[in-house]
């Protein structure tokens, strides 16, 4: 390892940067302030990166073309999805839109399944190789501040336990002690927040292969909607190369309120008629939990205060829109944007809010914030009573009229099928409007 | 005051009970290797004394070398060897590193299916005292040159003893917590350099142990010759029998024999 990363360049403090959190996000500013010249220490409170974390679907790592050419080629991939499918869910009854794309099995692909222990482990190692000093099973539990409030360093859990540094790079995770702790959050609610939990089900390659149509590294991802027994949420199901993750993903405070336990939630969904033969025979290898920032811009908080800036989860940066579920992508993105800015602000001697702001402008200038503040109000649509569960019955009652022949009588016309099942599902005319104009401006 | 003393600690990288590969992730020194380093490092405080940590192992042993430079140790030592070497190799391997220590501390057995025999091989490669199996190291001797030690023994008992230096010693994981490393020691321990030396020729009756997953041995039990089937039972799983069969006895050692060969017949362990 060089000086270089060793040594801050002003001798007054211990190292240029800390980055708290040696996550996508965290690892990717990482990169890009080592690259840059910059001294960085990575702080993981795990004994190795992605030890502690979990996802429920699918990596989209494009956004790592800018640091890691042919990410591809090295990534710690264990299926690239071919197949997407949104499910509609009853307790009896399933609709699916399956979609199938070939070209997604060959580079530059498009979203991978992968186990985060080894891609968060994959992509710190870039990190380290870049000449971060990583440093594992360390805590950051508090900020250190000048006269001034600027930011100059953390705390940390271990002994002698004080860093000093020009810039702290909070990506801490869900909720972020250290952006708490700047007084960046404005609000901390319970509504803001989902649970998800998951359990990864081991069973034979040919035999995953064999139950979801697949071939080779070919993966899929299932996305459900009225699978969480009356707790609004969804689920979903996908493949790795020998195990399936089925699982779910829940409001918190509905939870409370159904006062029902994830995992009988999860273990009804795998007796579904459409679930059980997918997982059936298998062996359970994992349960994980994790709390996932599902708010969207609603509950973003400040994203830069002197001397620190906050990405990934501990940003909220996680897209919770129905067809779009994305949050690693968000983290590497906004992380890699924070290392960039950083390093300019660095550069100019400058890390003050308005030194830092080149990081915002990044995240507006890219898909980072466009996509949260064109998909606002999605969250909000998604998770609301009618769309979870009022919708899911009308749906899966037209489809099953439009496809039930009751002969002698004659098939009856769409049109009245719609009518009568938005009347039994206890949907309004005008709620049913409101909902679709809002689909509308939020998907359109 | 006497000089400072040098103590060796050994120490070995093993993977976690459970964890099939040796991914380096999962991979770890046993509580009782952390319960040495402890002892080492404060028997090194109460002597104005230096730790050495020492492993054989290829590159992955540093890690364990990393962790305890971090924790206070010295100097660390790596004798560039493939992992897997029977008990009687890996002692040989260290005589070079451990040949001058006033006092060598090893933890009782490693995690991967460890027989604690290491520590006893290294004591009788260097001639010196050895106790082994220690649940409890008093450090105050140790300026005198002497230290006092307890030892676990069957049946809940315990031995004292006074031990002379240069002395080897085993501990288990109860004798100390290792100290959580600072942070500065544990930034720095990340690059200080760790001396890596090539291992000694292989004896000639070394051999490289072949590892498998533990087994206990097995057991000759008597058949039950109950027709009843839940006696039958009973006298194989002892469920409502009695719970201890130990005793202690006064015998001459003739006696003493003949009532040892005759307990083992009943238990089935003889014909």
């Amino acid at each position: 390892m060089s000086d270089r990363t060793q040594h801050a360049a002003n001798p007054d403090v211990d190292v240029d940067v800390i980055v708290v959190g040696a996550g996508p996000a965290g690892s990717c500013a990482a990169i890009a302030l080592a690259r840059a010249g910059f001294s960085v220490v990575l702080l993981e409170r795990g004994p190795f990166p992605g030890s502690k974390n979990m996802y429920g679907g699918v990596v989209y790592p494009r956004i790592l073309d800018e640091l890691i050419p042919r990410w591809y080629d090295e990534a710690p991939v264990q299926r690239w999805i071919t197949r997407r499918s949104t499910m509609v869910m009853t307790d009896t009854q399933a609709m699916s839109i399956d979609f199938r794309n070939d070209a997604w099995a060959a580079p530059p692909y498009n979203g991978a399944t992968a186990y985060r222990p080894d891609f968060d482990h994959w992509l710190a190692g870039h990190a380290e190789s870049a000449g971060a000093q990583l440093l594992c099973s360390t805590t950051a539990t508090g900020l250190l501040r000048d006269r001034s409030g600027a930011v100059t360093g953390v705390t940390t859990d271990r002994p002698d336990g004080d860093l000093t540094a020009r810039l702290v790079i909070a990506c801490d995770g869900v909720n972020s002690f250290l952006a708490k702790d700047a007084g960046l959050y404005r609000e901390v609610a319970a509504k803001h927040y989902t649970l998800g939990v998951k359990e990864t089900i081991g069973l034979p390659k040919e035999v995953i292969d064999e139950r979801f149509g697949v071939r080779g590294r070919e993966g899929v991802d299932i996305e459900i909607i009225g699978c969480t027994s009356g707790v609004n949420g969804g689920g979903f199901v996908y493949t790795n190369l020998d195990t399936v993750a089925v699982g779910v993903v829940l409001k918190l405070p509905a939870l409370a309120a159904q006062q029902l336990r994830p995992e009988q939630i999860i273990a009804k969904m795998k007796t579904h008629s459409a679930i059980a033969p997918l997982v059936e025979g298998g062996e359970l290898k994992e349960y994980s939990a994790h709390l996932i920032p599902e708010a969207g811009l609603s509950m973003m908080p400040k994203l830069a205060t002197a001397g620190l800036l906050v990405a990934g989860d501990a940003a909220a940066l996680c897209l919770a829109a129905g067809i779009w579920l994305e949050g690693v992508n968000f983290a590497m993105a906004s992380g890699m944007y924070a290392g960039q800015a950083a390093a300019e602000a660095l550069r100019r001697g400058d890390t003050s809010e308005q030194g830092l702001a080149g990081y915002e402008r990044r995240l507006t200038e890219t898909f980072v914030l466009r996509d949260h503040r064109k998909l606002r109000r999605a969250p909000a649509l998604v998770l609301s009573d009618r769309v979870q569960h009022r919708y899911p019955q009308m749906v899966a009652a037209v489809v099953e009229r439009m496809f039930r022949v009751d002969n002698p009588d004659p098939k009856p016309g769409l049109r009245r099928i719609l009518a009568q099942e938005r009347k039994r599902a206890g949907v309004r005319r005008r709620d049913l409007a409101r909902d679709g104009w809002a689909g509308l401006r939020t998907f359109g | 005051m006497n000089s400072p003393i040098d103590i060796v600690v050994c120490l070995k990288l093993t993977a976690r009970p459970g964890v099939a590969d040796a991914d380096e992730r999962f991979a770890g020194v046993s509580p009782a290797d952390q319960a040495a380093l402890e002892t080492a490092l404060v028997l090194a405080e109460h002597s104005r004394g230096s730790v050495t940590a020492a492993a054989v192992g290829p590159v992955a042993a540093e890690l364990a070398l990393r962790e305890a430079l971090a924790c206070g140790a010295h100097r660390a030592v790596r004798l560039d060897a493939p992992s897997a070497l029977d008990s009687a190799e890996v002692a040989r391997q260290l005589e070079g590193v451990v040949g001058d220590a006033a006092i060598v501390v090893c933890g009782d057995y490693s995690l991967d299916r460890g027989s604690g025999s290491v520590p006893a091989f290294l004591a009788h490669r260097l001639r010196c005292a050895q106790a082994l199996g220690l649940v409890s190291v008093d450090h105050t001797g140790v300026v005198d040159r002497m230290l006092h030690v307890v030892r676990r023994l069957d049946g809940g008992r315990r031995e004292l003893l006074t031990v002379p230096l240069p002395c080897v010693l085993s501990v288990e994981g109860s004798v100390a917590r290792l100290r959580r490393a600072g942070l500065r020691d544990a930034l720095a321990a990340r690059t200080t350099n760790i001396d890596v030396r090539p291992s000694a020729p292989m004896a000639a009756h070394a051999a490289t142990a072949v590892v498998t997953p533990y087994r206990p041995r097995a057991r000759t039990m008597m058949s039950p010759g109950d027709p009843d089937p839940l006696a039958r039972l009973r006298a194989l799983t002892d469920a409502t029998g009695s719970s201890t069969r130990g005793e202690t006895v006064a015998l001459e050692p003739g006696e003493a024999a003949e009532r040892i060969l005759r307990s083992l017949r009943e238990w089935g362990y003889l014909d």
